[in-house]
């Protein structure tokens, strides 16, 4: 009985400790980002290094908004990911609905090819498009870009959850000489509504990730933020302070939407992987 | 060619002879408000000469009622993004910042600059005392395309330089060197590798580490490839020579992870305090002398470039300006070249610290003689490097790819690899390429 | 709804006939996103396989130069190795995750005190923006001042070069890309553990298996089919692994860490080669098809 219970005891003690093993890369990860964001220049580079600051300064980030137009590239960011989030909703619930309920696995191979193409390889092509129709340094090339990351996951997560709503409803809907679109409308898109939402959490998150999209295709005026902070990269001397500040404001959103939405997230992530790019 | 330049001036200043005439009764000087109410937007490249313009920028406002929107971006991205704009022919700058040691053979050769021959022969637009004959000639010949055409005005040399650590000389009673042995040596006796402290301290980053190279192999009295461009020098005894310096200076007395370092390592690690010497561009010096970035600020010393065996010189880089050819605000555009390329602003410049002047009339400014901003050693060394320096790239259309090929060569030699066999291995790769950007 | 005594039937024939235009009319929802999965995918790959076929510079005339670009790779020396180095990365990217992803998910399988937080804690790498995280991953590589030297010497190991050498350099990254991509790989599997039935192990529990003898025969048999949907993704991942080598080495040292990813944004974005660089997307692409259509009928084969 007592061995037993010292057994227990131990697996309680083990996972704790691969809890902790697990957890802590992560963790201090991000605490060192938040500490460098926080440092003042002598702190960042001091060696041994320094993780308590001795003395917190918001010098970096006020650093960072004097110097770039961060302000910009935050509206920027913001406009692309909205945008391609909404245009991957508007195309991507219809279509995730109809995959699933006409089992169109072709259909769903084709979006899953856009899913494993390596994301450069629409650059050379698409920036001869936009040259051509004269829309390079506009947002537009950037939005429709990103339409390639937002809509595999928005039909990948909406074809999960109308899998698994009941059929009955609809049936039902469609007995009473409801059209098919409007059991879709009025039943079907209801129900899916925390799909909707786990859909757009993740397509706006990895929209907003994106990098390789507008390291090429965005100008001056249309530069979105990993971009922006990807040039802010200047090692004149070591300025680790503002770097790090810039970085942490990049993704700060991304992490408390994260923090806050963690259950639709988990739940969208766990149905099937669905990073684009 | 000479013909049409001749008319090109002829008919220019025939065209703004009624307007300089209206001007001359009206206000004797130069008329920077010509372009007033326009907007213009400059494509900076990172560093010191950016910074400068930028700090006056306001100034020029002031002067023009231009109004101006810059933006400095890394190197290599500007590089590159610069070429892709242009291309497309929709670029969203009117004034671009050139590199011209490496890019300027792919824009003379789509053209996206301006020929800027008939606007400084068109006195409504250039200042009589611009004086365009004050630029050095190896700077005009750094910024005129083969075929004559100079679309871009130098805005600053850049003149490579040693600089030294004097208290960790002089602890080890290493002298200045005076020849590429003397700083092997003196970096061999500083190389401390128990105490963290090195000799020597150099770009190992690929691409980046080519002017390192260059400037061993100027010391050969060699270059890269022959004058007419078509044939490739680098694996020459001479610059196998010169590969095996390199070589043993960075794996023998360079700090560990060498081989990743752009000149923003090398600085850092030097203003750090052990570090013997650096070898790079004498633009870098204002953080070195800053007690707030730099632990060496009061010792740094400033040494020309070591001699060869062959010949003693030093590579220099040229940055300049261009208006764009698609700009709708050419005229504005070139005001702020002019502006920016001017006798006063060089001054402002070179004070700063930012870099060496194309002007020669810079180095007789009394004021700057008098109290130069770093140090007598300071501009005795620029001026005598601006005696001795040759340019450190060859001039061709890949200069990138040639820039990675060999790069990858040394890195590998810093890892150990034979600089001949490396040698060989680059110049084979890369003469497919250079005949191909040839035949385009 | 019409009343009447025949209704029933009218109501079955109906069904039926909606039955029909229900199946038809589903293609009305798909058309919108097949439209613009065709102009952003479609046009793209057409129109690539259209200039792999060119000489093509950006600043000069464009010609047909036949399969002259897909000859050259045979001969390109970096290219080749770039195929190698992105397989070797690319393993090791696969194995570590998919190890360290399986425990995870069965340590977050249990319950316990604030298992939540801790979990979102675990995927906080996954979701962070990648170009942020390696910059400040660059800052703590620095040989000299990096914070990973200090806590290695601390610990009293040698220092690492970590990017900064040529043989380090991929371990480096595969580090990074394991702390970043590990939390998917648990995130599939913990999907595939909450759907196991209970019977199995109360059976094995009673014949008195331990917890080894139970994973190994019950828990991983059963989730092995989300295992390799983690693998494939992980796999297509890997393949296509951009910004983090971007940032942090660029592909250096030398080309030591050059993958085919930054091999082709090198070539179409700094040596201006859009003909060869189209060849190399061509082949790239066919590469990630390929591993991915193996791991795929390995799936399909063990299911």
């Amino acid at each position: 009985m007592s061995r037993h219970r010292w057994r227990r005891i131990a697996g309680r003690i083990g996972l704790a400790f691969s809890v902790f093993v697990l957890i802590s890369p992560a963790l201090l990860f991000f605490l060192w980002m938040l500490s460098l964001s926080l440092k003042t220049e002598a702190d960042n580079v001091a060696y041994p290094p320094v993780l308590i600051p001795s003395e917190l300064t918001l010098d970096n980030f006020r650093e960072v908004f004097a110097k770039n137009d961060f302000a910009g590239y935050t509206l920027n960011s913001m406009i692309v990911s909205f945008s391609a989030t909404g245009l991957a909703l508007l195309v991507g619930v219809p279509a995730g609905y109809g995959i699933a309920k006409a089992r169109a696995s072709a259909s769903a191979a084709l979006i899953l090819v856009a899913r494993i193409t390596p994301g450069l390889s629409y650059l050379v092509p698409l920036f001869r498009l936009f040259q051509w129709l004269d829309l390079t340094g506009t947002l537009l090339p950037i939005v429709i870009t990103h339409l390639v990351i937002t809509v595999p996951i928005v039909v990948y997560v909406m074809i999960g959850f109308f899998e698994g709503l009941p059929n009955e409803l609809e049936e039902a809907a469609l007995v009473d000489g409801a059209t098919i679109w409007q059991a879709f409308r009025r039943v079907a898109l209801p129900l899916a509504r925390p799909g909707i939402t786990v859909a757009t959490i993740l397509s706006f998150i990895f929209s907003w990730n994106n990098f390789v999209f507008a390291v090429v295709l965005a100008g001056r005026t249309s530069r979105t933020l990993p971009v922006a902070v990807y040039n802010t990269l200047t090692f004149e001397q070591i300025s680790w302070g503002p770097l790090a500040a810039a970085a942490l404001l990049v993704t700060a959103p991304v992490l408390l939407l994260t923090l806050l939405m963690q259950r639709e997230i988990v739940a969208g992530l766990t149905a099937g992987g669905v990073k684009g790019g | 060619m000479l013909r049409r330049r001749t008319f090109l001036t002829g008919s220019s200043s025939l065209l703004a002879a009624p307007a300089a005439i209206r001007r001359t009764r009206a206000d004797p000087v130069f008329d920077w408000q010509q372009c007033k109410g326009q907007s213009i937007v400059i494509a900076m490249s990172k560093n010191p000469r950016a910074d400068v313009m930028q700090q006056h920028q306001k100034e020029f406002e002031a002067l023009t009622g231009i109004k101006v929107e810059s933006e400095q971006m890394p190197e290599q991205q500007q590089r590159q993004k610069m070429v892709l704009e242009l291309s497309t022919g929709r670029p969203s700058f009117d004034v671009a910042h050139v590199s011209l040691h490496v890019s300027k053979r792919i824009i003379g050769q789509g053209k996206w600059l301006a020929d800027l021959r008939p606007y400084l022969a068109n006195p409504q637009l250039t200042s009589p005392d611009f004086d365009f004959a004050d630029f050095s000639k190896p700077s005009i010949e750094a910024a005129t395309q083969p075929d004559g055409v100079l679309d871009s005005v130098p805005l600053e040399s850049d003149f490579w330089l040693v600089y030294y650590n004097k208290e960790l000389l002089a602890k080890k009673a290493v002298k200045v060197p005076e020849t590429f042995e003397d700083m092997l040596a003196g970096a061999r006796t500083l190389t401390d590798k128990a105490s963290g402290t090195y000799g020597f301290v150099g770009r190992g980053l690929r691409n980046a580490n080519v002017p390192v190279w260059s400037n061993f192999v100027l010391g050969e009295d060699q270059a890269f490839v022959t004058p007419d461009g078509k044939t490739l020098l680098t694996d020459t005894p001479g610059a196998i020579a010169a590969a095996q310096t390199y070589q043993a200076i960075m794996r023998d007395c360079a700090p560990p992870g060498v081989v990743g370092f752009n000149w923003n390592e090398c600085q850092t690690s030097f203003m750090q305090g052990k570090i013997g010497m650096w070898m790079d561009g004498v633009g870098f010096t204002p953080p070195l002398v800053d007690p707030k970035k730099s632990k060496i600020a009061d010792h740094v010393g400033f040494a020309v470039m070591p001699a060869g065996p062959e010949a003693h010189a030093c590579s220099v880089f040229t940055d300049a300006l261009g208006v764009v050819s698609k700009s709708k605000n050419k005229d504005a555009a070139y005001l702020y070249i002019q502006w920016a390329t001017g006798k006063q602003m060089l001054l402002n410049l070179v004070r700063a610290g930012g870099g060496a002047s194309p002007r020669l009339s810079t180095y007789a400014d009394p004021e700057l003689l008098k109290d130069s901003p770093f140090g007598r050693e300071w501009l005795a060394t620029l001026l005598a490097s601006a005696k001795m320096a040759r340019p450190g790239l060859p001039e061709i259309v890949p200069v990138t790819e040639f820039r990675d090929v060999f790069g990858v060569a040394l890195t590998n030699m810093i890892g150990g690899a034979d600089p001949a066999v490396e040698l060989r291995k680059a110049t084979d790769a890369f003469k497919p390429v250079l005949e191909k950007s040839l035949q385009g | 709804m019409p009343d009447g005594i025949d209704a029933p039937r009218e109501t079955a024939t109906r069904r039926k006939l909606s039955r029909r235009n229900y199946a038809r009319s589903y293609w009305l929802f798909i058309l919108p996103a097949g439209v613009v999965v065709a102009a952003v995918i479609l046009f793209p790959w057409a129109f690539t396989l259209f200039m792999s076929l060119q000489d093509m510079h950006v600043g000069s005339a464009m010609s047909f130069a036949g399969l002259a670009n897909y000859r050259r790779m045979l001969d390109d020396d970096r290219f080749l190795w770039a195929i190698l180095r992105t397989l070797y990365f690319t393993s090791l990217s696969v194995f570590f995750p998919t190890i360290i992803g399986v425990a995870a998910a069965v340590c977050f399988n249990k319950h316990f005190p604030l298992r939540s937080l801790a979990r979102t804690i675990f995927i906080l790498p996954m979701m962070a923006t990648p170009v942020a995280v390696a910059l400040v991953w660059t800052m703590m590589f620095h040989p000299q001042l990096g914070v990973l030297n200090y806590l290695l010497t601390s610990a009293g190991l040698p220092p690492s070069t970590w990017v900064y050498d040529s043989a380090t350099v991929i371990p480096t990254l595969v580090m990074v890309e394991t702390w970043q991509w590990t939390p998917l790989v648990m995130l599939i599997v913990l999907g595939g553990l909450a759907s196991l039935p209970a019977d199995p192990y109360e059976a094995a529990q009673l014949d008195g298996a331990n917890g080894w003898q139970c994973f190994r025969h019950i828990t991983l048999p059963l989730v092995w089919p989300f295992i390799l949907v983690a693998l494939v993704l992980r796999a297509v991942d890997a393949l296509k692994a951009f910004d983090t080598i971007f940032v942090i080495s660029g592909g250096g040292p030398g080309t030591s860490s050059e993958t085919l990813n930054l091999y082709l944004y090198q070539q179409a974005f700094a040596y201006y080669d859009i003909g060869f660089a189209s060849a190399i997307v061509v082949v790239f692409f066919a590469l990630i098809m390929l591993v991915t259509l193996l791991l795929m009928r390995r799936r399909s084969a063990t299911s």
